[in-house]
């Protein structure tokens, strides 16, 4: 055969044989990005991670491995805190291995606690940029465990993980609106609690979160009531306490001190337990009714007027002004 | 005088003849030397067990990493090795018949040029084949023994917690996916069914190239461009939306008909960190590599079957 | 199949080669005919890049003719089962260096189709012919040269093939390997196999071949057998063993007189260098 007229033959062969097999691979990519075996490239907007998204791709078989070794190099830069180094090589990471619970949550821990707490003691900037910086490490924080979670929607514990550095006591005050981040704890741990994965303490979680947003006191109620229902272990102190601050709130019981007794058992053990949420402010906690209560339980109880919970100064949250100063 | 057209049916000669030819690139590629890998992947199979990569790891989530490691380490070893193999063995294999002029020696024998080539490219695909079997042997065993270390570890500790039984149940089920799966199974046949797409490609590439060295690096780079092949493609289908030139549209659709599209095999990836692979989905991957590594073997004699030396 | 079915049928055969992209052609072999028949032992004869090379790979189907026919036994090179038949000995061989002899030769048969124990005897038979017994399972990469033409005679045997094809089959290799390989040639003469050979030794050819050619770049220019080509008829030589001068004036003195015939030289017979050095060697041993 004549040597062009060959090359035609294969060309032509090669082209027909890819437009044959066009549709088939299509479809089977299509089936593998919804089974999850696939992923889209994070973040497909932006055009200055092309170039990082691209190694990943074609790092097939390799991926985790070269994650690993970034792992490893992301713990070098956690030990001479290199903050930044450290946020991208997690990016890469992320990029590596979407599917690794542990590299979300490693990533969003650096960044938030780690990162963050070096900021209140370690750095040398002064209190306003620390205090900042301190701010913007939670939230990037934040938001590497929101993109693991949108990566990973059956993955308890990456959504669990967002819903505690939410309802962080240390944390909400980085948030601007404490409301919001709340909801959004609840939220989060809730979607932890659907995946029928996780134990029983992120499903009161959820509940504690959502009794924590002004403004959704009944809804929050309306929860803690089906917890109560639902099973005996869910009956903590916490559970207890906030299903009589909602109802104070929401419907005040004619008797209040009759329903803390119904609701914790005995006239001591209400005392104790509603006394001890009154110094719970600090995380938050609303205390509707707490302080009626309280009152009325010491007089039952025989307390004396200046032995009262109520007389004690109420432990305030530090402010960021205590947190952050110039020495 | 014997007449062997007469001793044996058309079909059971070829099949014995490419044989012949496979059992032998086999044996001269063990010759080579290239078991010596092996060794070398159970160091590393087995070392991964002791990467005690300094990392925060709260007893909570113990040895889920270690499970990562030795999966990461096993299969990207497998990955590199399967790759290379294929390229290098087959680029290899057929110049260096022609350099030393044994290919005088064979196609003067009553061998079908087809027989050759298949029995070239079936000669490496073994080796790549057993060496998978070998090195997924060990890294399953090394899994195993390792994955109920982990297990009995974490049961212990989520027991002394006093953990409800079905919250057990659902973290050794999260355990045990992180061990040997029948969907890591499945992976290393992906990275078996990628290095025949390879070893096909390199075979095609090499009946009409000069050079060993050509070969593999026209082989590995078609490897690499064969990764964004997807890309391509959806690029192409949604040229209309971006408002691309004629130009982009025509490179487009060129990469996508040229190139087999590798993405598809990066399961093996998804699989590692413990996704499951459906086993239809798995019978399409072995159409796709049984549908390139045939069409490629069959260009390979198209243009080889009057090649002149 | 009859005697008359030529083993070797090489018909016009131009072979254009094209020498480097666009270039202009170049013509290897140009109307090339050739046959042989059974039992005889051809040599094609002629210098480097002659095109001896070329025809026989034509004549194997390793190159494809520009234009003509070839065929063995009758059937046409283009196809495979015209090598059932017939036995190829390269130029300069190397076999896969990994292999023992005995392997090679187990593979080559294997890709013949022989097998089992038929294939055993057979190797055995042709690593005793070929004088390798000792060397069967020596890897052939540590092979002499005349050690690779010997296996590289027997892989060409091994389906007792009814024509045998080699090119340059001592080049390179010393003369006692070479005397071994020609005494093979003219033991598988007897055995009634056809031999193809082509050589720039003429000498060597002159000793095993009954049939001739001549090719000089790309053209036949002689063909026949060898006697007639070779012999000079208008001369004749005698050659005496212990003659005087006496008697070698007498002689002179003859021819002078008998005024036709004249003396075109005298003087001592040279052995070839070649001879000398076998004869010294064998005296050695």
């Amino acid at each position: 055969m004549k040597a062009g007229r060959k090359w035609v033959i294969l060309v032509v062969a090669v082209l027909g044989f890819g437009a044959v097999r066009l549709p088939f691979e299509k479809s089977l990519h299509r089936e593998l990005l919804d089974v999850g075996l696939l992923t889209e490239p994070l973040d497909i907007g932006t055009r200055d991670r092309i170039g990082q998204t691209s190694s990943a791709v074609a790092l097939g078989g390799l991926r985790t491995l070269v994650a690993t070794f970034l792992n490893l190099r992301a713990f070098g830069y956690f030990t001479v805190q290199k903050w930044m180094d450290l946020e991208e090589t997690f990016e890469m990471i992320v990029d590596l291995a979407p599917r690794t619970r542990y590299y979300w949550e490693t990533g969003s821990w650096h960044l938030a606690y780690n990162a963050a707490s070096y900021y209140i003691n370690d750095s040398e900037l002064p209190a306003l940029r620390r205090r900042e910086e301190w701010r913007r490490s939670i939230l990037k924080g934040r938001a590497f465990l929101e993109r693991g979670v949108k990566n990973n929607p059956d993955d308890w514990s990456i959504a669990a993980n967002l819903g505690f550095l939410l309802s962080d006591t240390y944390k909400f005050q980085a948030f601007r609106d404490p409301d919001e981040s709340f909801a959004a704890a609840a939220e989060a741990y809730q979607r932890a609690w659907n995946t029928g994965n996780a134990l029983g303490y992120v499903e009161r979680s959820a509940f504690y979160a959502l009794s924590r947003v002004r403004g959704r006191e009944a809804e929050a109620l309306e929860m803690g009531r089906q917890l109560y229902a639902a099973r005996e272990k869910n009956r903590t102190p916490t559970l207890l306490s906030m299903i009589f601050v909602l109802e104070s709130h929401v419907d005040p019981p004619k008797d209040p001190v009759a329903r803390a007794v119904e609701l914790f058992g005995s006239e001591e053990k209400a005392y104790q337990v509603l006394s001890g949420h009154w110094f719970r402010t600090r995380e938050r906690f609303p205390v509707y009714g707490v302080a009626g209560v309280v009152k009325s339980l010491e007089s039952k109880l025989g307390i004396a007027e200046k032995d009262s919970v109520l007389n004690r100064p109420l432990p305030t949250p530090r402010s960021l002004d205590e947190m952050f100063r110039d020495d | 005088m014997m007449d062997h057209s007469d001793t044996m049916s058309v079909k059971d000669s070829h099949v014995r003849r490419v044989l012949v030819i496979a059992t032998h690139a086999f044996t001269q590629l063990v010759r080579m030397k290239v078991f010596y890998f092996l060794a070398i992947f159970a160091v590393i199979a087995i070392g991964s067990n002791f990467f005690n990569l300094p990392q925060h790891e709260g007893p909570e989530s113990a040895g889920t990493e270690v499970l990562r490691s030795i999966k990461s380490w096993s299969l990207g070893a497998m990955t590199l090795f399967s790759v290379v193999i294929s390229i290098v063995a087959t680029a290899l294999l057929l110049p260096k018949d022609v350099e030393d002029r044994t290919l005088y020696t064979i196609l003067a024998k009553p061998v079908p040029r087809i027989d050759y080539l298949a029995g070239k490219l079936l000669g490496v695909m073994m080796l790549v084949f057993v060496s998978l079997l070998l090195m997924d042997v060990l890294m399953t065993a090394v899994l195993h023994i390792r994955t109920s270390m982990v297990l009995d570890q974490r049961v212990a500790y989520a027991t002394e917690l006093g953990w409800p039984q079905e919250a057990i149940d659902s973290m050794a089920a999260e355990v045990n996916a992180m061990g040997s799966t029948w969907s890591l199974q499945g992976a290393v046949l992906a990275v078996f069914l990628r290095a025949s797409i390879m070893a096909s490609l390199a075979l095609l590439v090499s009946t009409f190239s000069t050079s060993t060295l050509f070969t593999a690096t026209v082989s590995f780079l078609i490897y690499f461009i064969g990764h964004f092949q997807a890309d391509a493609r959806d690029a192409y289908l949604h040229v209309g939306e971006v408002g691309q030139g004629l130009v982009a549209k025509l490179v487009t659709l060129l990469v996508t008909l040229v190139l087999p599209d590798f993405q598809l095999f990066n399961v093996i990836d998804a699989v590692i960190e413990g996704q499951v692979i459906p086993l239809v989905t798995m019978g399409k991957l072995v159409l796709v590599a049984l549908y390139y590594a045939l069409f490629f073997t069959i260009a390979s004699w198209f243009v080889f079957s009057d090649k002149e030396f | 199949m009859g005697e008359t079915t030529p083993a070797v049928e090489i018909r016009n055969l131009v072979k254009d080669f094209r020498t480097s992209f666009r270039k202009k052609l170049l013509r290897a072999v140009d109307d090339v005919s050739i046959t042989i028949m059974p039992g005889e032992v051809y040599g094609l004869i002629g210098p480097n890049g002659s095109g001896k090379s070329t025809t026989m790979k034509a004549l194997l189907g390793l190159v494809a003719p520009t234009s003509g026919q070839c065929a063995i036994f009758g059937k046409d090179s283009l196809k495979v089962d015209s090598r059932n038949d017939v036995g190829f000995l390269p130029e300069n061989p190397y076999f896969y260096k990994h292999l023992s002899g005995n392997e090679t030769l187990r593979f080559y048969g294997k890709l013949c189709g022989l097998g089992g124990s038929a294939l055993q005897e057979r190797v055995e038979e042709l690593l005793e012919m070929v004088d390798l017994t000792g060397a069967r399972d020596r890897r052939v990469g540590g092979y002499s040269k005349g050690m690779l033409q010997r296996i590289g005679l027997a892989q060409a045997l091994i389906q007792k093939p009814r024509l045998v094809i080699l090119d340059e089959p001592t080049a390179g290799v010393d003369p006692v390997g070479s005397r071994q390989i020609r005494d093979l040639i003219l033991k598988l003469s007897e055995q009634g196999i056809t031999v193809f050979l082509c050589s720039h030794l003429l000498e060597q050819v002159q000793e095993v071949c009954n049939q001739v050619g001549i090719i000089f770049q790309g053209r036949m220019v002689k063909e026949g057998r060898l006697e007639d080509l070779i012999a000079i008829e208008d001369q004749t030589e005698i050659v005496l063993q212990d003659a005087d001068e006496r008697l070698i004036e007498g002689i002179h003195g003859m021819v002078e007189r008998d005024g036709r015939a004249s003396v075109v030289r005298t003087g001592k017979p040279r052995t070839t260098l070649e001879r000398l050095f076998l004869r010294e060697i064998s005296e050695e041993e």
